[in-house]
């Protein structure tokens, strides 16, 4: 698996602030930063309130309402949720390995706020693991800051399954609906996020809201990772302010002309770049135009199916027929299609986590932009002519 | 006001939750339960009551409030 770590900027460098010069060490994010300033949790309420910060993990989930719905006192732990599970995103893993100081204020200056005693951070990637084990060491922070490293299963990723693992148990999400605010790391009252909320948490801190919002739209003013991939001259981490046009970030990165998948494999596809402003998605993969996108998705239908914990029936029968569904549309079975819009209605709402409507929200629209595509798969030639060249990563990271 | 939940960690499609609340659950084609997701009332709250008690996977449950993220 190839690391991705060029980082570059549309616009202001905030969370990318400094990476020029190669990872930031505890006097580089000073220099580059400035000290974490110490706020009280009404000001971090207030300051969330006032930009409207979400959250960066995919679920959009807005911080201050996070916040609001944590109890005032015995709050026991901030969670760093840097398993990036998501096969195609770099961002969280290069924030750990390349400014993890950034990342790290984040943390402890919102868990100092609320009173929790424990900083833990769930990490998947060795390196990444590894830049933060060194930047601990060079803080003197007053509490317990642990790093984790979690297994790199899809769905070990989901925030209920973090706190599982980082128990000790196994990174499964549990059966039961319920906040990590109210019945978080250990059944207590917790604040779990995305790496890059923090690292966000921490631009806010120092910048207050008016300066935080000179970038970005008015309703979600600020900038946002974004990892570019597949058929790109220039794939990577950049940062950009949020509501950026597709078409910049494709042109920026020297994209081919294709279709377009955002937000990864529980993501959506577009049929080609559009001015669409960019928002609340993390990830940017084109795919190109000598590629099958049928055969492709296929490959990753197998992997989402191969990516299922195995606890819940609908999500285990469900996302295997959905392969071999997919298999049969690729091999010009039309019986294939037919199951396959039974199977896509069969499997959103039927598990304990996500996993299940998220991979067929991405099969859904492959059906629906691919329309051209599947009627030559379906039709007389049985395909389109074109092989599959493997854009879409679907190897274990 | 009450709503039938399945955790699906649980659930091993046993299909007695089908048998006994037909008009709420119906089995997909692997035989677990689709949910018709309506509102049970006071006056079936005693049979939902029965089918809850009856999942031998304990996977059948009755939620005043449905959270999530």
């Amino acid at each position: 698996m190839k690391t991705l770590q060029a980082t570059s900027v549309i616009g202001d460098a905030r969370l990318l602030a400094g990476l020029d010069q190669g990872r930031l060490d505890r006097q580089a994010h000073l220099w580059t930063h400035g000290a974490q300033p110490e706020l009280t949790r009404a000001a971090y309420s207030e300051l969330c309130e006032a930009v409207g910060l979400k959250g960066r993990g995919g679920a959009a989930f807005p911080v201050a309402r996070k916040l609001a719905s944590l109890p005032e006192r015995g709050i026991e732990a901030v969670v760093v949720n840097g398993s990036e599970s998501e096969p195609i995103s770099r961002k969280d893993r290069m924030l750990l390995t390349l400014s993890p100081h950034l990342v790290l204020d984040g943390a402890t200056g919102l868990a100092h706020a609320l009173g929790a005693p424990h900083v833990l951070i769930a990490v998947h990637d060795a390196e990444a693991a590894m830049s933060v084990r060194e930047a601990i060491l060079e803080r003197g922070d007053r509490l317990a800051i642990e790093v984790t490293e979690t297994p790199g299963r899809f769905v070990a990723g989901e925030a209920r399954a973090v706190l599982s693992a980082l128990e000790g148990g196994p990174a499964v999400p549990p059966g039961r609906k319920v906040l990590p605010t109210q019945q978080g790391y250990h059944r207590r009252p917790t604040f779990l996020s995305n790496v890059e909320t923090f690292a966000q948490l921490a631009v806010l801190a120092r910048m207050g809201s008016r300066r935080f919002a000179t970038t970005g739209v008015s309703a979600e003013p600020g900038t946002q990772l974004l990892t570019v991939a597949g058929a790109v001259q220039r794939p990577g981490v950049i940062e950009t302010p949020i509501g950026v046009p597709l078409d910049t970030v494709l042109r920026y990165t020297g994209a081919d002309p294709g279709p377009v998948l955002l937000g990864g494999y529980h993501g959506r596809w577009l049929p080609e770049a559009s001015q669409q402003p960019l928002q609340g998605t993390g990830i940017v993969l084109a795919l190109g135009a000598d590629t099958c996108p049928l055969g492709e998705v296929h490959r990753v239908a197998q992997w989402l199916a191969s990516q299922s914990a195995g606890q819940c029936g609908p999500c285990v029968f469900g996302l295997a027929g959905l392969a071999d569904d997919f298999g049969r549309i690729v091999r010009g079975d039309t019986s294939g299609w037919y199951d396959a819009q039974r199977h896509l209605g069969l499997v959103p709402g039927r598990g304990a986590c996500a996993h299940p409507d998220g991979a067929a929200r991405f099969l859904a629209s492959a059906l629906e932009v691919f329309d051209d595509d599947l009627r030559r798969h379906l039709g007389e030639n049985r395909g389109c002519g074109r092989p599959v060249h493997g854009v879409l990563e679907v190897s274990h990271g | 006001m009450a709503r039938l939940e399945i955790d699906w960690t649980r659930c091993d499609g046993h299909g007695l939750c089908a048998t006994l609340l037909g008009g709420d659950v119906a089995l997909d084609e692997w035989g677990f339960p689709v949910l018709k997701g309506r509102e049970i009332t006071a006056g079936e709250l005693p049979d939902a009551r029965r089918a809850v008690l009856a999942c031998p996977a304990l996977a059948l449950r009755l939620d005043k409030s449905v959270k999530g993220y």
